[in-house]
């Protein structure tokens, strides 16, 4: 920390704070033209210029880049500073005499008429001052260099490459939202919104969120989701060797700093969505195959983000980031889904190490936890639809019955597959243990694409916030969140900004897990783009409406009533002794405290089944919970009241549910 | 008899100097994007340090949620 003074006023700063910054916490005003926090301060317009004694004597810098690093006495308005301060706005008004702040400013300074008339004068309103905010932006927020200054002295200018139109290009429109006079403006808008100013009010305050706090809240910018993969390991919810623990040892061999280090490509716009200022999807440029059929040649591997790090990782017991990086690659090349090749190879690593797979039956595939070269080489087959990956390729759910019906097995073996095979409705479990948050339980098991967490991850909020202690807490979260977002696939936005940054205060607000600053904005986003005004209750009505729909879609699909809302054990508690035993602190206490089960001289055994019986009968507690919440009835189907509640009460749609309600409705 | 604090409805026992920022290392906290409440009251982030935690204080570290 560092005393310094400034107008005679003493503040303590930490080393590297600005003079700006400490002036504004004394609330001393310095006037600034091409500054904004969200872009590196270069000084362009030197409008906030101040002199500084270190003791060896005074000189002037521009305080809007000058790093404190010493004990200094600054003065803000001294005669040589304001006589400085002058000259530069009646220069400014000499060659932009009509941009509105800088008469503003020059009157402040008692400027209204320069003495002299610019050789290059520019009488427009909106004329270019170059503060250089617009290259800035570019370059810094959207990593794009899409324009620059070209010329010196008074031929300077902000242009793009040869001052001709530049493809690349994508009138994202962040150098024309910081642009201060108006200077550069989207002239064409294919998407015609209705009203282009307000959805770029509400956009560009995420993006000013993105640069100025991703680097203390997410690091998406920099690591994209694989900063969740050390998270996840703290908190006991990395998935490893088929969800059976939470943590590992050797999981920082997978940590977002080991791929931001040694392979992510950085500082260049990820091409998932161009204009995106979070940027969050992450490459490795020129990675050299190992194995396959592109062995040898160096690759752009589209990843990894944490479902891949997880899934293909931990889960399957690999800490090795450069197999991970290999099945990204190839998982992408063949059109197979990370996770699901994650999940399912887990489930065929336990069943191989529990005796229900053996050598014979795997094509010679020694598929225990760990072995990297058996794993790829399934990879391979399910890639080429040869040998054992021809199985394993079709999902766990179709596994577990071709096992069955195949393999000589016992009813323990065949309880044993249906405990540990993570997938409902033959969807693989995306990345996360749910053990310990029923609420996340029936996120996955009642989210009705199947097993997936994009309707409600819940984990933080349950168990590690309890903040949702009972069934109906756990409901309602299973209500709000599904259907919030279902919102953005109904009309096709990014969740990601939506609560992988924040606003600075969200904190403040009443529910910061709703982020509520940001569903304001998405509630202006739709308005401003379709003219019609809406609110934050309309907007989940919108998705309520197409979520029964899509429950009526998963009837049709055979899928619909409770029992397909099932979760296996695994995703709800621990299957083997071995599992008990690892978090057996943990659960003796829920036996005694929440249960108040005496546990004294029970076997391992024992216990686990009791938790098995208690946890099973909370889950089903929690689906009668969520199912009178959204609306439907015992068995999961939507009621008529409901369908005509939201006025979807089709016939064709009355038809179909009529099938399954158990009582006739009133 | 130690004294008591709860933190998500949890007890901890408490220490003399106890901040945040050791509480977050207690209960190995390292998620970044936290709500800190204490006696129902919002303790910012610049505060981790310097806000110490009184005996019998009940305290909440509301984890936001990200990712997926």
């Amino acid at each position: 920390m560092i005393d310094i003074t400034i107008d005679n006023k003493k503040i303590t700063v930490e080393e590297g704070t600005t003079i700006l910054d400490a002036a504004r916490k004394l609330n001393i005003s310095i006037p600034t033209l091409c500054y904004r926090p969200t872009v590196e301060a270069y000084g362009a317009c030197r409008l906030c210029v101040v002199d500084i004694n270190d003791g060896k004597g005074t000189r002037m810098v521009t305080s809007c880049n000058y790093p404190i690093k010493s004990t200094l006495d600054i003065n803000t308005k001294s005669t040589r500073v304001l006589k400085t301060r002058t000259m530069l706005l009646e220069l400014m008004l000499s060659r932009w005499p009509n941009v509105n702040f800088i008469k503003r400013f020059a009157a402040q300074y008692g400027v209204t008429k320069p003495r002299f008339t610019h050789p290059r004068v520019d009488y427009s309103t909106n004329a270019c001052i170059l503060c250089g905010l617009c290259v800035s932006a570019c370059s810094e927020i959207m990593w794009e260099d899409i324009i620059g200054f070209a010329g010196r002295g008074e031929d300077r200018r902000v242009v793009m490459p040869f001052e001709k139109h530049y493809d690349p290009c994508i009138g994202c429109s962040a150098c024309a939202n910081i642009c201060p006079t108006g200077a550069i403006r989207l002239v064409d808008d294919p998407n015609h919104p209705a009203d282009p100013q307000r959805i770029a009010r509400y956009g560009t305050r995420v993006s000013n969120e993105v640069a100025l706090l991703d680097h203390e809240q997410c690091r998406m910018r920099e690591v994209g989701t694989a900063h969740l993969t050390e998270i996840m390991n703290d908190y006991d919810l990395l998935p490893t060797c088929n969800y059976k623990f939470g943590s590992h040892a050797n999981a920082g061999q997978l940590a977002s700093n080991v791929f931001y280090d040694n392979f992510f490509t950085k500082g260049v716009p990820d091409g998932c969505w161009l204009g995106c200022s979070m940027a969050c999807a992450k490459a490795v440029e020129n990675y050299q195959l190992k194995t396959g059929p592109y062995r040898g040649q160096k690759v752009l591997v589209d990843g990894p983000e944490y479902e891949t790090v997880a899934g293909c990782g931990a889960n399957i017991g690999i800490f090795n980031p450069e197999f991970v990086l290999e099945c990204n690659f190839y998982c992408d090349t063949y059109g197979i889904d990370t996770i699901s090749f994650g999940t399912a190879t887990a489930f065929t690593m336990e069943c191989y190490e529990n005796g229900i797979l053996n050598k014979n039956r795997t094509g010679g595939l020694e598929l225990y936890f760990g072995n990297e070269q058996a794993a790829m080489e399934l990879l391979h087959q399910m890639g080429s639809g040869k040998g054992f990956g021809v199985i394993v390729g079709q999902g766990i759910r179709r596994m577990k019955t071709y096992f069955a019906g195949t393999y000589d097995l016992n009813p323990e073996q065949i309880r044993f597959m249906q405990d540990i095979g993570m997938e409902c409705k033959g969807l693989e479990y995306s990345e996360y243990v749910t053990k310990e948050s029923l609420a996340m339980q029936g996120g996955y098991g009642l989210a009705l694409k199947g097993a997936q967490h994009d309707e409600a991850w819940l984990i933080f909020m349950d168990m590690v916030n309890n903040q949702i202690p009972s069934f109906a807490d756990k409901a309602e979260a299973l209500h709000y969140f599904p259907m919030f977002r279902t919102w953005f696939g109904l009309v096709g936005l990014c969740k990601l900004p939506w609560n992988d940054i924040e606003p600075a205060d969200n904190a403040e607000t009443d529910e910061p897990a709703k982020v509520p600053k940001h569903v304001e904005g998405y509630v202006n986003y739709f308005s401003g783009m379709t003219g019609r005004e809406i609110d934050k209750k309309e907007l989940i009505l919108m998705s309520e409406r197409v979520y029964n729909f899509q429950r009526v879609f998963n009837f049709r699909l055979g899928f619909g009533t409770r029992e397909h809302d099932r979760i296996p054990y695994r995703s709800a508690g621990p299957v083997t002794d071995e599992e008990y035993e690892s978090r057996a602190e943990r659960y003796d206490k829920q036996l005694l405290e929440k249960w108040h089960w005496d546990i004294k001289g029970k076997s391992t055994s024992q216990k686990r089944e009791y938790l098995r019986k208690m946890r099973e009968k909370d889950y089903q507690s929690l689906c009668d919970a969520v199912y009178k919440r959204r609306g439907w009835d015992e068995n999961g189907v939507p009621t008529i009241a409901k369908i005509r509640e939201l006025k979807i009460d089709f016939p064709d749609v009355v038809a179909i549910l009529e099938k399954y309600y158990r009582k006739k409705p009133d | 008899m130690d004294k008591l604090i709860r933190v998500n409805d949890e007890p901890l026992p408490w220490e003399e100097k106890l901040n945040i920022n050791r509480i977050l290392e207690l209960k190995n906290y390292t998620f970044k994007m936290l709500v800190i409440k204490v006696n129902g009251k919002l303790v910012k982030k610049d505060q981790y340090d310097k806000f110490f935690i009184p005996p019998g204080a009940d305290i909440k570290v509301i984890h936001l949620i990200s990712g997926g």
